[in-house]
């Protein structure tokens, strides 16, 4: 099996393969830094381009475009708090106030680092455990991807910090927001309205521009402290090779983050936000100082950024493996890979070991060539957005948000839905309540809803069915634990506190 | 929207409750004719969110010191102008087109909110129109709304 590794190497290094893994990657990062324009988008309107190449050649354009529009998305996330893709929301938490107090180059720097980090741990991972890793998504059943689902949001609402309560009304509202469209089962049309444009439900992206990115440029055109002169904003950048040094202190977090970036790619249907925001709230808990997040921790968007890209190449472990897609992108990419005659499955590992290791030292060399080329494009290019004078600013987010959203499906009724969630998001901004939950709560309501009814059908209706299984017990244990521990020390500070009055 | 006079009924928070309750109520109407099973997650969100919003207007007024602290708004009437220029822009978009409205609306809005300088805004708007239609209509060959004089 590594036999067949070593030997795809060569055929990889020639200059046709480099050149689309380092055109891939640059357009990656275009594509992905502009929100609405997704990693799953720019490779489907790639795959019709790359019939006549080498299959290699449009395998390795497709890796670099991946990799490349997962740190991509950081860059608005990080400068306007619009995250570029889903993936990067939780990069946006203490990236854009570290922009906004004059270190955006060094929060760059620090993702495109932990990018490229959590890229070539996914990398290596999908070359030396595809096989073997695979099979550890056996052991979850619809159950336990449930209980994974319920964990996911309950460490959203209870490690994010703030007020539980507002954070449990911000994951209810998401995931009613989930459940709107056709239900998949009985295929009755749920809170659509009479309205055909809802049946599909609501995209994520319509969701996460309108609470993500109109209330940011709402309040740079709100704030009347603009004096008209273009006032400019420091960007605090410097030479990535210099900062590296100061970012080896995050290495507990690239080593937790990828870890969680690749076993969350592995699992079906998760994905990079759910990695992005599970690593955040660990590494959040690891902190010695998890009151400053959210106000400006670079560990904050190392977290994001390790596991948003960590989950890539894994993504594609059940993808290659087994023929199951976990992630929009990695379905895309079975798609190109069949396009080439390619049967993802067991026996693509027999049939075609140079082309389906190849792919794999394609993910590589994309996640390393992030650091040269995402690290001088987003200190030397991208960053220079902060000089735009705060109402053109705003005027241009504007605009874009509408690109972004109405270049989903081509129809206006997204961009008032955006419109709609923009102006929710503006309120629930203001009033405290976090956003966050709201978006886990998209990703994962329909995604448990569909799971806790296969398995209850699975038992016959019999609730017990839920838990079962050790796995689902683990599972449950672990949500009860991040449930009931910062309620406990809360407890326990207060009774400190009180002790010392 | 911060309490002006003095009373813990017109917090924001409780405001916010209000309305949540208010939706949570509406969508439950919408419920009634679905089977069991569609019915089962729907209703369970939106009860959980009745009831969440009953709690956040006791707690607002039982505690009024875990209400929002801030005002809501930093200048209510620059927002009510950033809402009407936004409906004027999706207005514009859908019946003018993508690329003219944007070319109206970056600079007059840009102008309106403060930045004064014509050749600035003359050279960001042709930067910013031009690169998005040489990214969206050469590069990626992408449609947006199309333009009142094409159609």
């Amino acid at each position: 099996m590594y036999g067949n590794l070593v030997d795809a190497l060569p055929s990889v290094l020639g200059w046709a393969n480099m050149a689309a893994v380092v055109v891939g990657v640059l357009a990656g990062i275009c594509v992905g830094a502009l929100p609405g324009l997704s990693a799953t988008m720019a490779i489907s309107v790639l795959i019709p381009f790359t019939f006549g190449l080498d299959p290699l050649v449009a395998l390795g354009m497709m890796a670099g475009i991946y990799n490349g529009a997962m740190y991509g998305g950081a860059i608005p996330a990080v400068l306007l708090r619009i995250p570029g893709t889903p993936a990067a929301v939780a990069t946006s938490f203490d990236g854009y106030p570290m922009a906004q107090s004059g270190r955006g180059g060094y929060a760059l720097q620090v993702a495109v680092v932990s990018s490229a980090i959590g890229g070539i741990v996914s990398a290596i991972v999908l070359m030396l455990l595809a096989p073997p890793l695979a099979k550890v998504t056996l052991l979850f059943g619809p159950a336990e991807i449930f209980w994974v689902a319920v964990f996911g949001l309950s460490s959203i609402v209870f490690l994010l910090g703030g007020d539980p309560l507002k954070g449990l009304i911000s994951a209810a509202f998401g995931v009613t927001v989930s459940l709107i469209g056709s239900d998949t089962i009985t295929g009755y049309d749920r809170l659509t309205f009479g309205h055909l444009e809802l049946l599909d439900g609501i995209n994520i992206v319509v969701l996460l521009v309108g609470l993500y990115a109109l209330p940011p440029a709402m309040d740079l055109l709100e704030d009347p402290s603009f004096d008209g002169t273009g006032k400019r904003f420091t960007l605090g950048t410097g030479s990535i090779w210099k900062a590296l040094p100061s970012m080896l202190r995050f290495w507990k977090t690239w080593v937790r983050s990828s870890f969680i970036g690749v076993l969350v790619g592995i699992l079906p249907g998760a994905g990079g936000s759910m990695a992005a925001f599970l690593s955040y709230n660990e590494a959040r808990r690891a902190s010695k100082n998890p009151d400053d997040w959210g106000k400006g921790e670079p560990e904050g968007v190392a977290a994001a950024e390790t596991a948003n890209n960590a989950d890539t190449a894994s993504a594609m472990i059940p993808a290659l493996t087994l023929g199951i897609p976990g992630t929009s992108v990695a379905a895309v990419m079975l798609g190109g890979l069949l396009i080439h005659g390619l049967q993802p499955g067991p026996l693509l590992f027999r049939d075609n070991p140079d082309l389906v290791f190849g792919f794999m030292w394609q993910f590589l060399f994309a996640a390393i060539l992030l650091v040269f080329l995402g690290g001088s494009l987003a200190t030397n290019s991208f960053a220079q957005v902060l000089r735009i004078p705060r109402p053109l600013l705003g005027a241009i987010i504007i605009a874009l948000v509408f690109i972004g959203v109405y270049s989903i499906n081509g129809r206006m009724f997204d961009v008032y839905l955006t419109l709609g969630f923009g102006l929710v998001g503006y309120f629930m901004d203001k009033l405290r309540f976090p956003l966050p939950p709201v978006v886990l709560g998209l990703i994962l309501g329909s995604f448990a809803e569909e799971n806790l009814r296969l398995a209850l059908r699975i038992g016959r209706g019999d609730p017990s069915a839920l838990w079962q299984n050790t796995t689902s017990q683990v599972i449950i244990a672990i949500t009860f634990a991040v449930v009931v521990g910062p309620i406990i020390l809360r407890l326990v500070r207060s009774k400190k506190a009180g002790k010392v009055v | 929207m911060k309490n002006p006079v003095g009373s813990r009924i017109l917090q924001a928070d409780n405001i916010a409750g209000l309305v949540i309750v208010a939706c949570s109520a509406w969508l439950l109407t919408e419920t009634r004719d679905m089977p069991p099973m569609s019915a089962l997650l729907p209703v369970a969100m939106l009860c959980a969110m009745a009831l969440m919003g009953v709690i956040l207007i006791a707690r607002t007024i039982l505690n009024p010191q875990t209400a929002s602290a801030g005002p809501v708004f930093v200048a209510p009437r620059r927002f009510l102008l950033v809402v009407f220029v936004i409906a004027a822009y999706a207005f514009g978009v859908a019946t003018l087109g993508f690329y003219t409205s944007t070319t109206i609306m970056v600079p007059a809005v840009a102008f309106c909110f403060g930045y004064r300088k014509p050749l600035g805004l003359a050279i960001a708007t042709i930067i910013f129109v031009g690169g998005i239609a040489l990214i969206f209509m050469v590069l990626m060959n992408q449609e947006l709304p199309p333009e009142f004089f094409a159609s």
